[in-house]
């Protein structure tokens, strides 16, 4: 299967007032074209980061210090932001964010903000506009679309306010969707629908996601395959079910098992001791070392690197 | 009743407090302050026969409450009073010298805003820079200057030296640039930085990357989606700074010999001719409520958010 | 929170690590202001003018009073530095006890206008209800004039001199200092920290001065270093228009507008007479400004 997106070994570090935050430290993966690929980890481990440097969307205090992201064979990072804006963004890859009411310029109706998409691409009369807008959210599954057209994101509830959202990024028509945990504003019962849209859309349209979460749960219900991603780097490359039946790498076991836990209800819900490490002053090495109970002198020197343990399957660590 | 309903109903509400407030204020300057209004209004050797001449035209014997209500009863009527200095009515004065003020203030508040908004606006995208330096800088310059020294030197410099503009009165067209820039350079300052900071919030959005997200062009982004949510606490702004405007250009008619209300009021205090006086402050402060009413309810129409809820 | 479950030891330990955290906060906003050129720079400008205020007699041998009609009108020289006046006065010199004039009036003015504004603000937002919209009707009713509009007939009636002028401008512009006074109190009111403190039994009192005080002042500051521009641009603005301190007082507005009559023979009177007031104020709002920047640096970055 053809590689879509390549992310090789790419690096961003911070500028803020504290110090240098290295927030991604070597991060590896690739998707596949038709893939659904999870892109998991806990809160402040980078995966935004990564998503956002996809596009090159950092906030300006960003220096993007190496590494390279391959897209369709062009490396994304040597772009101009104006090559950005016109080859990329949209029309190639796009992304949705993870609290869609401030996501949504609050000033302009669906209507506009969804035209103003499908206007970039298409020149079409007023009324042809109105049905293209229409047709696109139909396709997200939203019901009475035509009262919706004039309406303000504020008059929405947060689950169809985040379907807008993918129906404005799509009407760009792109290759490549980033979903920054989507679900993550969302009450639980609206997520499953929401899920449920997004599993349609892949199938029916063929669409590649690159879906960042740090839920596990969503993770096995629609990824097919999954980058674990902690404190800065990747640390295992797996389809998912693989991920499930056999996690290699100690810190994708205690995530599992700390699900599993919750769904088996098991009394040893293994908890991950320790905290997740401040950037700005990393561990040295694997930055798993201190929290990681298998850890020797070579964790703590050298930086393990991505190594392929099984079909499709690839881990960083020095003690597999 | 909705909620807009009952937001509006206490808007009104307030207004019609204030309004009468304000006629209270205006009403009671002359008679609270210590000594006698008739002396205060002919001078300390006016002869006894006049005083009570004056007391008699103005009801200055009868109760506080009566002279109020006569005072009102006339305003309703449309009668501002009589000018003790000149004897003529009121509303002759100011219908004659509104149009000047009108201009100058307008021409200065349209000055201070475009330069305040362009130089808020081109700060906010070029944070940091010596531009966004410089904003800040001249903005802090400019409010420390009186307005009357700026119109002086403005005055010396382009008037008397150059000769670029006249100096005095409202010869011609070009009559009211250095009066209007005085006015509108000082209070450019007052928009620049909240337009800056509003900006620089707007451009921090989440709307405003995920606008980038779709690929649309920076100068769309940031005229169209930045601007629009940006500017309306502008609006806010500009009802703020309209007393400061109006009492900048009465500063500014006495040094430009301006024949507006502005020189007629600081005239009509210095030669005690208090039915002007009133008048003129009664009429300022009724522009300013309505002014503030009016724009709150272009704020409310403006943005959407407050517009459709209830 | 149920507060009645949590330890009331706890709670102290918060409230004291917050009283920790405000010095530590605040020796950070010192050094953020020190930092600052323009706050430094308005700080030199500001000490200049007091020097001047404190040591005019001795920066100049000349009295600002006296006149001396055979000099009028001469133009800067070795003897006159910035020339005379048309009585002959010394314009320097004149400037000179004017920064006292000046330095007087505003201070005057901030402890008028800011004990009434404090006194309003405090009672407003603290006791709220009908005190609260009572007299925030009366501001409303107040801020439809404008400032100098409304000070200048007060000033009209009262007459000329330092004192009027105060009380003029005092009347009518507390109003700002008021509303920030009073929803900073709202904030405070709000803040979890006083919760805390009610749940385990302090006194008004001791809420008062243990938390909403401490929590004030940076508004405080922030209103004072607002407040002298103004009330020197305003006093100046009166005294210029005829209605505050007039000559013979060496008041800077008055010069400015003595000076207007003879602009094209002697345009040196208004114009230093009006960089002196530019100069302070300048000072001053550097000053203003960097501490507001040091206070809360978040609007700037």
């Amino acid at each position: 299967m053809s590689k879509l997106l390549d992310i090789n070994d790419l690096k961003v570090y911070f500028n803020t007032e504290e110090g240098v935050v290295k927030a991604l430290a070597g991060v590896n993966f690739k998707i596949d074209k038709g893939s659904f690929h999870g892109l998991i980890g806990e809160t402040g481990c980078g995966k935004s980061v990564t998503g956002l440097s996809i596009l090159k969307l950092l906030d300006n205090n960003a220096l993007i210090e190496g590494g390279k992201i391959i897209y369709k064979d062009e490396n994304l990072l040597d772009k101009t932001e104006k090559q950005m804006q016109r080859d990329f963004r949209g029309n190639e890859i796009a992304m949705i964010f993870q609290d869609p009411g401030s996501s949504l310029n609050p000033v302009f109706t669906i209507q506009d903000q969804i035209q103003e998409s499908v206007k970039m691409y298409k020149k079409a009369s007023k009324q042809e506009y109105r049905n293209i807008v229409i047709e696109e959210l139909k396709k997200v599954k939203l019901p009475d679309v035509e009262g919706l057209l004039d309406k303000y994101p504020h008059q929405l509830s947060g689950g169809m306010k985040q379907r807008v959202m993918i129906a404005m990024m799509l009407a760009c028509n792109p290759n490549l969707l980033i979903a920054d945990e989507p679900t993550t504003a969302l009450d639980v019962s609206i997520q499953a629908q929401f899920l449920q849209v997004l599993k349609n859309l892949k199938e029916k349209f063929d669409m590649t996601v690159l879906y960042i979460t740090h839920d596990l749960a969503v993770v096995s219900e629609i990824c097919d395959y999954v980058s674990v991603m902690y404190a800065g780097r990747i640390v295992e490359n797996v389809p998912v079910r693989e991920l499930f039946k056999n996690p290699i790498h100690p810190y994708s076991y205690k995530l599992v098992h700390s699900v599993l836990g919750v769904k088996t209800l098991l009394e040893n819900l293994e908890e991950i001791p320790g905290s997740v490490p401040r950037l700005i002053d990393p561990p040295s090495g694997c930055r798993f070392h201190p929290r990681c109970e298998e850890a020797t002198d070579i964790c703590k020197t050298k930086i393990p690197q991505l190594k392929k343990i099984g079909k499709n399957h690839y881990v960083a660590c020095h003690r597999r | 009743m909705s909620n807009r309903k009952k937001y509006w109903t206490n808007k009104i509400i307030r207004t019609i407090i204030t309004a009468i407030g304000v006629t209270l204020i205006a009403f009671l300057i002359l008679h609270l302050t210590p000594g006698d209004p008739a002396r205060i209004m002919l001078g300390s050797y006016a002869s006894e026969e006049n005083l009570e001449a004056v007391r008699e035209k103005y009801n200055l014997n009868e109760p506080l409450y009566i002279q109020y209500w006569a005072w009102i009863s006339s305003l309703a009527k449309g009668d501002l009073g009589t000018s003790i200095r000149y004897n003529r009515s009121v509303n002759t004065l100011i219908k004659d010298r509104i149009g000047p003020t009108l201009v100058l203030t307008l021409t200065g508040l349209i000055i201070s805003v475009v330069l305040g908004v362009v130089m808020g606006i081109l700060a906010a995208l070029k944070r940091n820079s010596w531009l966004d330096y410089l904003t800040t800088v001249q903005a802090i310059f400019w409010i420390s200057i009186p307005s009357f020294w700026l119109g002086i030197l403005f005055l010396y410099i382009f008037g008397l030296q150059l000769r670029w503009v006249p100096i005095a009165g409202m010869v011609s067209y070009t009559s009211v640039i250095l009066p209007a820039l005085s006015l509108g350079l000082r209070q450019e300052a007052w928009f620049a930085r909240p337009m800056r900071a509003e900006m620089l919030e707007v451009l921090n959005q989440e709307y405003i990357r995920a606008a980038k997200a779709k690929g649309l062009k920076y100068y769309i982004v940031v005229t169209k989606h930045a601007l629009r949510n940006a500017l309306i606490p502008i609006i806010t702004m500009l009802a703020l700074r309209l007393p400061w405007i109006i009492g900048g250009s009465v500063v500014i008619e006495v040094v430009f010999s301006w024949g507006g209300i502005g020189s007629l009021l600081v005239n009509s205090v210095k030669a005690r001719d208090y039915p002007v006086v009133q008048a003129i402050l009664l009429l300022i402060s009724i522009a300013v409520v309505l002014a503030n009413l009016f724009a709150d309810i272009i704020y409310t129409w403006v943005d959407p958010r407050i517009r459709t809820e209830g | 929170m149920r507060l009645s479950e949590v330890n009331v030891e706890e709670i102290k330990m918060e409230l004291a690590n917050l009283k920790n955290k405000k010095s530590s906060q605040l020796s950070l906003v010192w050094k953020r202001f020190k930092s600052n050129r323009l706050a430094l720079l308005g700080f030199v400008f500001v000490m200049i003018i007091i020097f001047i205020a404190i040591f005019a007699p001795f920066l100049t041998p000349y009295k600002p009073y006296a006149t001396d009609p055979s000099n009028r009108l001469m133009g800067p020289s070795r003897t006159h530095l910035l020339g005379t006046d048309s009585l002959g006065r010394d314009v320097l010199t004149r400037l000179f006890y004017g920064s006292r004039i000046a330095l007087q009036i505003g201070v005057l003015i901030i402890l008028f206008e800011g004990f009434i504004g404090i006194m309003m603000g405090v009672l407003s937002g603290f006791f709220g209800g009908v005190i609260d919209s009572i007299i925030m009707r009366l501001v409303d009713i107040l801020r439809s004039f404008p400032v100098i509009i409304l000070a200048m007939a007060i000033a009209g009636i009262m007459g000329q001199g330092i004192y009027n002028v105060v009380i003029a401008l005092g009347i009518v512009g507390w109003t700002t200092y008021a509303r920030m006074v009073r929803s900073k109190i709202l904030s405070i009111k709000e803040a979890d920290y006083i919760e805390a403190g009610y749940s385990i039994g302090e006194s008004t009192y001791s809420i008062i001065t243990r938390y909403i005080v401490p929590n004030a002042i940076p508004t405080a500051i922030v209103m004072i270093s607002i407040m002298m521009p103004t009330a020197l641009i305003a006093s100046a603005t009166l005294s210029f228009l005829g209605l505050g301190v007039q000559p013979p007082t060496p008041s800077w507005g008055s010069m400015v507008a003595a000076g207007r009559n003879y602009l094209l023979q002697a345009p040196w009177i208004s114009t230093s007479a009006g960089f002196f007031i530019m100069f302070t104020v300048l000072g001053f709002n550097f000053i203003g400004d960097g501490l507001r920047d040091a206070l809360d640096p978040t609007t700037k970055h």
